[in-house]
């Protein structure tokens, strides 16, 4: 066989490998952990509201103890555009920083690593960031440019690099926004653990993550940071076209807890996505619970709150039944 | 202002050289590349500045691998496009030895990704979410990734810098191509992002700091194939407020001949160290001429 006919043949075993990648069945989900998870719905209609009281109920309802800690809170800090919302809402991250504190945390911090922007702080300017948070510049570490340590483990990776922000904090409070997401279905509490990877090694975007493949990104990052608890703002989502061009879905909650598959899985059947359908929901299922029936929703049901988030055509397929 | 607004930055770099010769991102934290070499090439020629660089140079060559690619600090194992930065500098201080032909040699080597055949039979049947020309092959962030628009801007200076010194088919081929996936990646508002102008048929928006990035690597060629992206970049320029972003658009800007307007409003010095050496080489009088490459179209 010549070279000219050999190459047209690999390109067409390749290229069915590549659709059998995207059309091979899903695993079977994993029942996931003995103990039931517990997952609060918070109204919360509003950015004005006294979102510190709302989050305290959030946190009786789940149980939280950070006396003594060092807590990281990583808020999803994307990119601005005035016209939607992108970002976690800058009032959610005050009201975070002032709930941890009064929590007795030892020291409480916010670190994010922008995946497209490089100018972080003038991205956290543009959200509103630095105008409503006190003292945030001294509180913020911009976790693309930090000191890093290495970690085994990570997605079979000889070696994985992670912020030592990151690495240093006792509990990691995933401050994410309810968003529906052009790759992965949604984006919500896992990831926006994608902010914790450094772009000063892994670039913007952090393309090894694609490589490793997002769904088992995301899925790996929640099995190696277990010290985490979730706090998503669905005072006003995205829907559409997210996370980024997609336009603004009030859903007026925020969903708390510890266990952030459950968390997310809440949230997903909040937005009308069936999580049972997202890929690396499923991936994760050994880490926490996506059945309805493992997850003790506390505070508002789902009923009472659930709105359908518009979906791009390529995601229709997630719709819950 | 001018003259007090680089030598205040100048200035801020002289005292925030750590003891191994470095420079972190930010003042006291460990040295990193990236920021060492802003640092370098904004006080390359700068009074006093011949033993801290020479300091300087040293700890960067000390993190050369085995196969000529650069470690983007020493806390972390394995080559990176940082390696870009080292080769541009060695051109600027006239050093062209064997460690530095083991880095261009790398760099040729290392291609995006997404530059192969499968890939490229997934594109034909569009079966990708993305609508990239998958024919070029660009630099990524690491060896094994996508390319991308900053690692291939900045490989693009190297090669340019040094490809009188390293002449080949090769090196000429590597640019032109890195050139043309440049320009394919062009958003349809007229300036760049990362490297991605459309995800599943929707356009996606240019940012300013990339759209600066993006010309740096196109010096040389002609104003119909920028097709009014100075322009585009002016009004950046103009419109952003984020400092980075002026800093990039104003050194690409100035390699292209333009004249931006000299920075205005505030003149703190950012207690980013990259930052803080981005602006005083993007400066009328600063140093971005070391980034200049010359009309190759």
């Amino acid at each position: 066989m010549t070279r000219r006919q050999f190459i047209p043949l690999v390109g067409i075993a390749a290229t069915a490998s590549y659709a059998s990648i995207r059309f091979q069945k899903p695993p079977k989900l994993s029942d996931g952990p003995s103990a039931n998870s517990a997952v609060a719905i918070i109204r919360a209609r509003s950015y004005s509201e006294d979102l510190v009281s709302r989050m305290l109920e959030g946190v009786r309802q789940t149980g939280l103890d950070v006396r003594g800690k060092r807590v990281l809170l990583k808020p999803n800090l994307v990119e601005f555009e005035s016209s939607t919302v992108i970002n976690t809402d800058a009032t959610i991250v005050a009201a975070a920083v002032e709930l941890f504190h009064r929590l007795g945390a030892s020291d409480v911090r916010i670190g994010e690593g922008p995946g497209h922007r490089r100018d972080t702080l003038d991205l956290a300017d543009d959200a509103r960031y630095r105008s409503t948070i006190p003292k945030f510049e001294s509180i913020f570490t911009d976790l693309n440019r930090d000191d890093v340590s290495p970690i085994r483990g990570f997605a079979d990776e000889k070696e994985f690099y992670f912020p030592n922000t990151v690495l240093g904090a006792d509990l990691i409070v995933s401050l994410a926004k309810m968003k529906t997401h052009h790759w992965a279905g949604a984006t919500l509490s896992m990831k926006n653990l994608f902010g914790l990877v450094p772009g000063s090694i892994y670039g913007w975007p952090k393309n090894k993550l694609h490589y490793i493949g997002i769904p088992r990104s995301v899925a790996e990052l929640s099995r190696h940071f277990r010290n985490t608890y979730a706090i998503v703002d669905g005072v006003v989502g995205m829907e559409g076209n997210g996370p980024i061009q997609g336009t603004p879905k009030p859903a007026g909650v925020l969903v708390m807890g510890h266990d952030l598959v459950a968390v997310d899985s809440t949230c997903c059947r909040i937005m009308g996505i069936d999580p049972e359908k997202v890929e690396y929901l499923r991936l994760a299922a050994d880490l926490g619970h996506v059945h309805a029936g493992r997850i003790e929703q506390r505070g508002e049901s789902i009923a009472s709150v659930q709105t359908n988030f518009a979906l791009i055509e390529e995601f229709s397929g997630l719709r819950l039944a | 202002m001018g003259d007090l607004y680089l030598e205040s930055r100048l200035d801020f770099l002289r005292k925030t050289q750590n003891p191994d010769g470095g420079w972190g991102y930010f003042p006291g934290r460990k040295s990193w590349l990236e920021p060492t070499t802003y640092a370098m090439l904004a006080l390359h020629a700068t009074p006093g500045a011949e033993a801290p660089l020479d300091r300087a140079w040293k700890l960067v060559r000390s993190w050369q691998t085995a196969e000529g690619s650069f470690r983007p600090s020493g806390q972390v194992q394995g080559g990176t496009w940082i390696t870009a930065h080292v080769v541009t500098l060695a051109s600027v201080r006239g050093v062209y030895d064997g460690d530095v032909r083991r880095s261009v040699d790398w760099m040729l080597s290392v291609v995006g990704a997404e530059h192969n055949l499968l890939m490229r039979a997934a594109s034909a049947l569009h079966l990708l979410k993305t609508k990239l020309d998958v024919s070029h092959e660009g630099w990524p962030w690491r060896e094994g990734n996508a390319a991308w628009i900053e690692p291939t801007a900045h490989t693009l200076v190297a090669l340019k810098k040094v490809s009188g010194k390293y002449p080949g088919a090769e090196l000429e081929h590597r640019i032109r191509d890195g050139e043309m996936l440049v320009l394919s990646r062009r958003c349809s508002d007229g300036g760049w992002n990362c490297g991605n102008p459309n995800v599943l048929n929707f356009d996606l928006p240019s940012y300013p700091e990339t759209t600066g990035l993006a010309l740096l690597g196109l010096q040389g060629r002609s104003a119909q194939e920028l097709d009014g992206a100075l322009d585009v970049a002016q009004r950046f320029r103009e419109e952003t407020k984020s400092s980075l972003a002026k800093a990039w658009l104003g050194i690409a800007l100035r390699c292209h001949g333009r004249n931006p307007s000299a920075p205005s409003g505030e003149s703190k010095v950012p207690g980013d160290i990259m930052l803080a050496a981005l602006e005083a080489l993007g400066h009328a009088d600063g140093n971005y001429k070391l980034l200049r490459t010359g009309g190759r179209a």
